[in-house]
């Protein structure tokens, strides 16, 4: 009964979504209020409704109620309880659950905006997030509704894939959807004002946080999938160029680039036509990304079961929302985008964002290309290939070494005039910097041109950021040891900006550590075996047959040993999952500040011995660190923004 | 500084930014590659395999009882039920490699055998590598699994 509930209140959130659309369209360019104020009231019913129809979801989740498919397929009654939670959205339709779920609290938060901009501005964002949800709506009742029952009720339930019941995995996809469906804010943004011609700073500062939400989850959802693929998949690697992951990088890629964007939109109201075109298709990139993991369409090492009816959905829902926006924007954007003559030097913040822009929209387009490449040489001519990283290592790379170059410089240039003494002091620092610093990496055992260059430009980074951020504090004449200076002076500064960089030179560190300066040890042990590693040695103790909760697992036992001395026991593990009968690797992880030691069990018995494989892995928790550095700055930027807010007041026209 | 020349700067550095990139586009993906076949696809493409030079990626059924294990090697033989094709792998297995599961292997021959850099398979075991499924349906073996 309770499902059902849930079912019926998202047919009346469908029709009523309809009536909306309809009422929004035929007051475009209103002269009153009323519109808005109806939409407002709507988009909390919307809430309040699908918020409902998910706890009803997330019930029948709690209690294991069989006699909906969607739970008999994904969860088991003797799952813990976490794992009958993050099973709601483990699937495709609870993911699409938590998307509208996400979106129509997204819209109903845009709707309480009462000050800052135009009233009809406002209802055609609330107008278009409508249609998105309607969409959605539509391809959920239609393709895959959740409430689905079964014929005959099971026993019991096929449980949820093993490899998902991780806490890593629980939260990847919530946290991911934040950031699409953020984009989906930006989306509503430019198409609002594609509409109404109402485009102004106050556009760009209004739309700015959300943009900075968007990039902050996607910057920790794709790092949490790919720590989860580093720890669970037992492969040893954090990032495989793979669809799927593509797939959420060309999102973010474009979603940064947005972020730089309306940085100059909202100061110096230029770069105002790109920026919109951006904002379209940042979402297209978001819906795209949708289409390639749920339609099966691409090889892909994380591919699950998909089904490409529900793709074609996708596709369809995809080029309407890239085509419309986009014939709008031919039609509108030579009258509505009027920009103001700006003058600005080649060595300034202007250029150095347009740069970033220019470069960050280049490197999107070879991920694009490598992603999309295979497919269409297959409709082309039938013939099946991959693209491996060896193809993003020679395109992406050098197109984003530029961007980390000038990122080092660009905070410490001022808007619009160059100014020679001050610029020339901070580089001069910086090149001793990295030059120093350079110097020592190839001093290390194994460095080679690529981890020199690739170890430099972290350190580059690390210095500019620092060396900024040293100076503003020396010219706003800040004692270090006050507190509620201190504190004053980060909240109004470019502080969140700061750390996001850092995050970036801190990823890149652990990038160099990774990628160059890894040591491997692939072969078959015995009991009783010794591997040598490093400084390290590593002895093969026992093997062990034990239960889980709802597997068998088989555990070695391994002492690492440095100087005869233990450091640690490790014990990797392999589980055998009888309900799904699938077989999953956990790897033993010993991870420190400076690197990890990585074992992974893989098959044997006590005739051949068991073969082992095992890696150090330098810096490479800064990778994951450094992405959580990104997204703190981003949540610092926001919290910066609201407080900057309330004090500027609107100007509806420039 | 003059708007004209400005716009001039920014057009050109535009322009050679897009240049260079296709150019680095143009050479990785002539140079990075991998072709997939099926063992009877090589077969018809190249008669002898000899003539295979390049580094691809075979996909189909693991042989039932071809899998070898000596030492840290594993030899096997993949199949897509006209031909089968020999590959020895060095290293860890994944977890769902077992015989008759489809796998996609990516190697160079040497020796008429396909020693293989890598071996595939998929975290769900319902999961058939999209090629796979392809060239395995064209042969009539499989008919396509169940979806869920």
């Amino acid at each position: 009964m309770i499902a059902e509930i849930g079912h019926i209140l998202l047919i009346i959130t469908f029709v009523s979504s309809i009536i909306q659309v309809i009422f929004w369209f035929s007051s475009i360019g209103g002269k009153n209020r009323i519109t808005l104020h109806i939409l407002q009231k709507f988009s909390f019913a919307n809430f309040i409704f699908i918020l409902i129809s998910f706890s009803t979801l997330l019930y029948s989740f709690i209690i294991s109620d069989f006699s909906l498919s969607i739970v008999t397929n994904n969860s088991h009654s003797l799952k813990p309880l976490m794992y009958k939670i993050s099973g709601v959205w483990g699937n495709h339709e609870g993911s699409l659950m938590l998307w509208i779920l996400i979106l129509s609290f997204f819209t109903y938060m845009i709707s309480r905006n009462k000050v800052n901009m135009h009233f009809n501005l406002l209802s055609s964002i609330i107008g278009v997030q409508t249609i998105i949800l309607f969409s959605f709506l539509t391809f959920i009742l239609f393709t895959s509704n959740p409430f689905d029952r079964m014929d005959i009720l099971p026993i019991d339930g096929k449980g949820l894939n093993p490899l998902l019941q991780d806490p890593g995995l629980a939260f990847h996809p919530p946290i991911l959807y934040l950031g699409y469906v953020g984009m989906s804010v930006a989306f509503s943004f430019a198409v609002g004002a594609l509409i109404t011609g109402e485009i102004n700073k106050e556009w760009g500062r209004q739309l700015r946080p959300w943009i900075t939400i968007a990039w902050s989850s996607l910057t920790l959802g794709i790092a949490l999938g790919s720590w989860w693929a580093y720890y669970e998949l037992g492969w040893g690697g954090w990032w495989f160029w793979d669809p799927v992951e593509n797939a959420s990088f060309m999102p973010w890629l474009i979603a940064t680039a947005l972020l730089h964007s309306v940085r100059l939109l909202e100061t110096r109201f230029i770069l105002v036509s790109w920026t919109v075109l951006l904002a379209i298709l940042g979402f297209s990139f978001s819906l795209l990304g949708t289409f390639i993991v749920r339609s099966g369409l691409l090889t892909s090492v994380h591919a699950f079961a998909s089904d490409p009816s529900r793709g074609i959905f996708i596709l369809i829902i995809l080029a309407i929302a890239t085509g419309v926006p986009l014939i709008l924007y031919a039609i509108r954007s030579s009258s509505i985008f009027k920009e103001k003559k700006v003058e600005f030097d080649i060595l300034s913040k202007e250029s150095a964002l347009l740069i970033n822009n220019l470069f960050l929209c280049t490197a999107t387009a070879t991920v694009l290309i490598g992603t999309l490449y295979p497919l269409f040489l297959d409709a082309f001519n039938g013939e099946k290939i991959s693209i491996g990283p060896a193809y993003y290592n020679a395109t992406f790379a050098p197109i984003m070494a530029p961007v980390i170059l000038i990122m080092a410089i660009a905070p410490s240039l001022s808007w619009g005039k160059y100014k020679t003494k001050q610029l020339l002091k901070k580089l001069i620092f910086i090149i001793i910097i990295t030059i120093l610093g350079g110097l020592s990496l190839s001093m290390i055992k194994g460095s080679t041109l690529f981890s020199i260059i690739c170890g430099s430009l972290s350190i580059w980074l690390f210095s500019g950021v620092l060396i900024d951020f040293a100076s503003q504090i020396r010219s706003n004449k800040i004692k270090i040891n006050n507190i509620k200076s201190m504190f004053i002076f980060l909240s109004k500064n470019s502080f969140g900006m700061h750390v996001a960089h850092i995050g970036v030179a801190i990823f890149l560190a652990g990038v160099t550590g990774e990628q160059f300066y890894k040591t491997e040890f692939n072969g078959r042990k015995n009991i009783g075996d010794i591997i040598n590693i490093g400084d390290k040695s590593l002895r093969f103790e026992n093997i062990s047959l034990e239960n889980g909760p709802n597997y068998q697992s088989e555990i070695a036992t391994f002492t690492l040993l440095k100087d005869n001395k233990t450091i640690e026991i490790l014990k990797p593990e392999k589980r055998f999952y009888p309900v799904q009968q699938n077989q999953t690797t956990e790897a033993a992880i010993l991870s420190d500040f400076l690197g990890d030691t990585y074992l992974v069990l893989g098959d044997g018995n006590k005739e051949i011995g068991w073969s082992i494989r095992l890696y150090y892995n330098p810096l490479v928790s800064w990778i994951w660190g450094g992405a959580c550095f990104m997204a703190l700055g981003g949540l610092i930027s926001i919290l910066q923004n609201r407080k900057s807010q309330t004090k500027i007041m609107l100007g509806n026209k420039v | 500084m003059n708007p004209k020349y400005r716009r001039l700067i920014v057009v050109i550095l535009i322009l050679s930014t897009l240049g260079l990139a296709t150019k680095l586009i143009l050479m990785a993906l002539k140079d990075n590659i991998i072709y997939f076949y099926s063992p009877n696809d090589l077969k018809l493409k190249y008669g002898k395999i000899e003539n295979i030079k390049n580094v691809i990626r075979v996909g189909g059924l693991v042989l039932e009882e071809s899998v070898i294990i000596k030492g840290n090697k594993t030899i096997f033989e993949i199949t897509d039920r006209t031909h089968q094709i020999k590959v020895s792998f060095d290293g860890s297995l994944p977890d769902l490699f077992r015989e008759g599961q489809g796998i996609v292997v990516e190697g160079e021959f040497i020796d008429n055998k396909l020693i293989a850099n890598q071996v595939l398979a998929k975290h769900d075991e319902n999961y058939m590598p999209p090629e796979v499924a392809d060239a395995l349906m064209r042969n009539g073996v499989w008919q396509g699994g169940k979806k869920n």
